[in-house]
């Protein structure tokens, strides 16, 4: 049972050191990657590429620190390092091991690599801010972060309006105008249905009724209403329909 | 030649074949849509490219439409509505009768409206028959555009106007034309739903083409 769990518990911390290793390996190339390309494009290298390397970068870092910060890593926080044994001598495996970046376990190599707080000078002016921050007065706090809030809102004013006019100028040149209103169409469905907008204003006298009393007994003479504008021959839609109807062959069944 | 003593055939004989064969093209498969007037140039480009009869430039048309009703005396059963169509611009067009049945939308998987539709082409005196009958002239107004065709499938495209008594020019309805893709055939041939609605997908963004119930818009209006 005692030897299953240690067993158990060993498995985990075998996976755990595993996926710090590969995040760490990944970081590493990333930036043996950067490194190498300001080597060697220097000269071209633009921004974005730049950019997008420390992109690169900081996800691997994110990574990093969300496998030490699970629930997983938690065996390894009660693990102790303790330096045994520190030596000025050349060590040909540790070299090895890291690429020729450490080649012994000397004296003012290992505080740095070992350290598990921040260093002395850096732990001192963050003691030093929080102290000011403590001292600080409530009042005089506020007014700061008022200013700061003013400050920043004004920046993002600016930067939004600056992205309105922008995305308003392309999406004008881009998106089309409009070329149809469902409000006309149904205002025109509805007048030629219904005659709704047609029918008010039309006095029982008007060329309506004129045309069935003046028109009807003379045959097809004269075309109907007020006006009958000039236009190129053409079949009307009678014409049009009595076409259709001769047409039905092709989807008879 | 036939015998002599056999009936000669009449007009309801050849009429009642045509309805039993069911080759009388009486349903009207419609979509409706507009477009605004500073559109109708490209809508009018596209369609002459998608259509059949435009080797020499779109065909115009200007009609004038009168709809009649006729009242049932009992006022039981609601008015019934019939249209008559005059070509303005062609002056020995005869005159169109038309009737036209309510509009079935059916459901979100028929593709077009149908209604039924009887047209029938007529003299000038036909107006004077529809006021002897005691139909009375509920509205009119004329349509100014153009006509294209693909298929069977026919696309107006034009322009409504209320006809003014005060002055000469008509007043048009809105600022947009009107664009109606429409095919008459028999019943029961809904295969030419199907290519409507595919033609009028052609013609998106641009215009949309769908089914819409005036009669319902109508009541919308009025409440």
């Amino acid at each position: 049972m005692n030897m299953n769990m240690q067993q158990r518990e060993e498995k985990q911390l075998e996976a755990t050191l595993q996926a710090i290793l590969n995040k760490v390996n990944d970081l590493k190339g990333a930036i043996q990657a950067l490194i190498t390309k300001l080597e060697t494009e220097h000269e071209t290298i633009n921004w974005p590429t730049f950019l997008d390397n420390y992109a690169i970068l900081s996800g691997h870092l994110t990574g990093l620190s969300k496998i030490l910060q699970a629930e997983l890593a938690s065996s390894l926080r009660s693990r102790i390092v303790l330096p045994l044994q520190l030596s000025c001598e050349r060590d040909e495996a540790l070299v090895r091991l890291t690429e020729g970046r450490v080649p012994a376990c000397t004296h003012d190599l290992v505080p740095d690599l070992l350290r598990t707080k921040p260093e002395p000078q850096a732990e001192q002016r963050l003691q030093q801010f929080n102290h000011k921050a403590s001292t600080l007065s409530y009042d005089t706090a506020q007014k700061q972060v008022a200013q700061f809030a003013k400050v920043v809102s004004h920046v993002w004013e600016i930067i939004s309006k600056g992205r309105e006019d922008w995305e308003g100028e392309s999406m004008r040149s881009a998106a089309m105008q409009p070329t149809h209103i469902i409000g006309d169409t149904h205002a025109l469905v509805t007048a030629v249905g219904t005659g709704k907008g047609l029918r008010p204003g039309m006095p029982a006298l008007g060329p309506g009724p004129g045309v069935g009393a003046t028109l009807g007994p003379r045959g097809p003479a004269p075309p109907l209403g007020p006006s009958a504008p000039a236009l190129p021959k053409a079949p009307s839609a009678i014409k049009t329909n009595i076409k259709a109807a001769n047409q039905i062959h092709p989807y008879q069944r | 030649m036939s015998a002599a003593n056999a009936a000669p055939i009449t007009a309801t004989d050849s009429l009642s074949q045509a309805l039993k064969a069911n080759i009388i093209p009486n349903q009207e498969y419609l979509l409706q849509g507009s477009v605004l007037d500073s559109a109708v140039e490209v809508l009018l480009h596209r369609l002459r490219g998608l259509c059949d009869n435009v080797d020499a430039g779109p065909e115009t048309f200007n009609d004038q439409e009168v709809c009649f009703s006729l009242r049932d005396p009992n006022q039981q059963a609601a008015p019934l509505m019939l249209r008559v169509r005059k070509a303005l611009d062609v002056r020995d067009m005869p005159y169109q009768l038309r009737y036209i049945g309510q509009p079935d939308l059916g459901d979100k998987n028929r593709p077009t409206v149908v209604r039924s539709s009887l047209d029938i082409a007529c003299n000038g005196m036909l107006l004077e028959f529809l006021n002897e009958l005691g139909c009375r002239i509920e509205f009119e107004y004329s349509v100014k555009g153009y006509m294209f065709r693909k298929g069977r499938m026919k696309i107006t495209v034009a322009k409504v106007f209320k006809i003014s008594q005060s002055s000469m020019t008509p007043e048009p309805i809105s600022q947009s034309y009107l664009v109606e893709l429409s095919v008459l055939a028999p019943q029961g041939q809904d295969a030419i739903a199907e290519d409507m609605r595919a033609f009028a997908d052609q013609l998106r963004p641009l215009v949309h083409l769908d089914k819409i119930d005036y009669k319902r818009l109508g009541h919308m209006s009025v409440t």
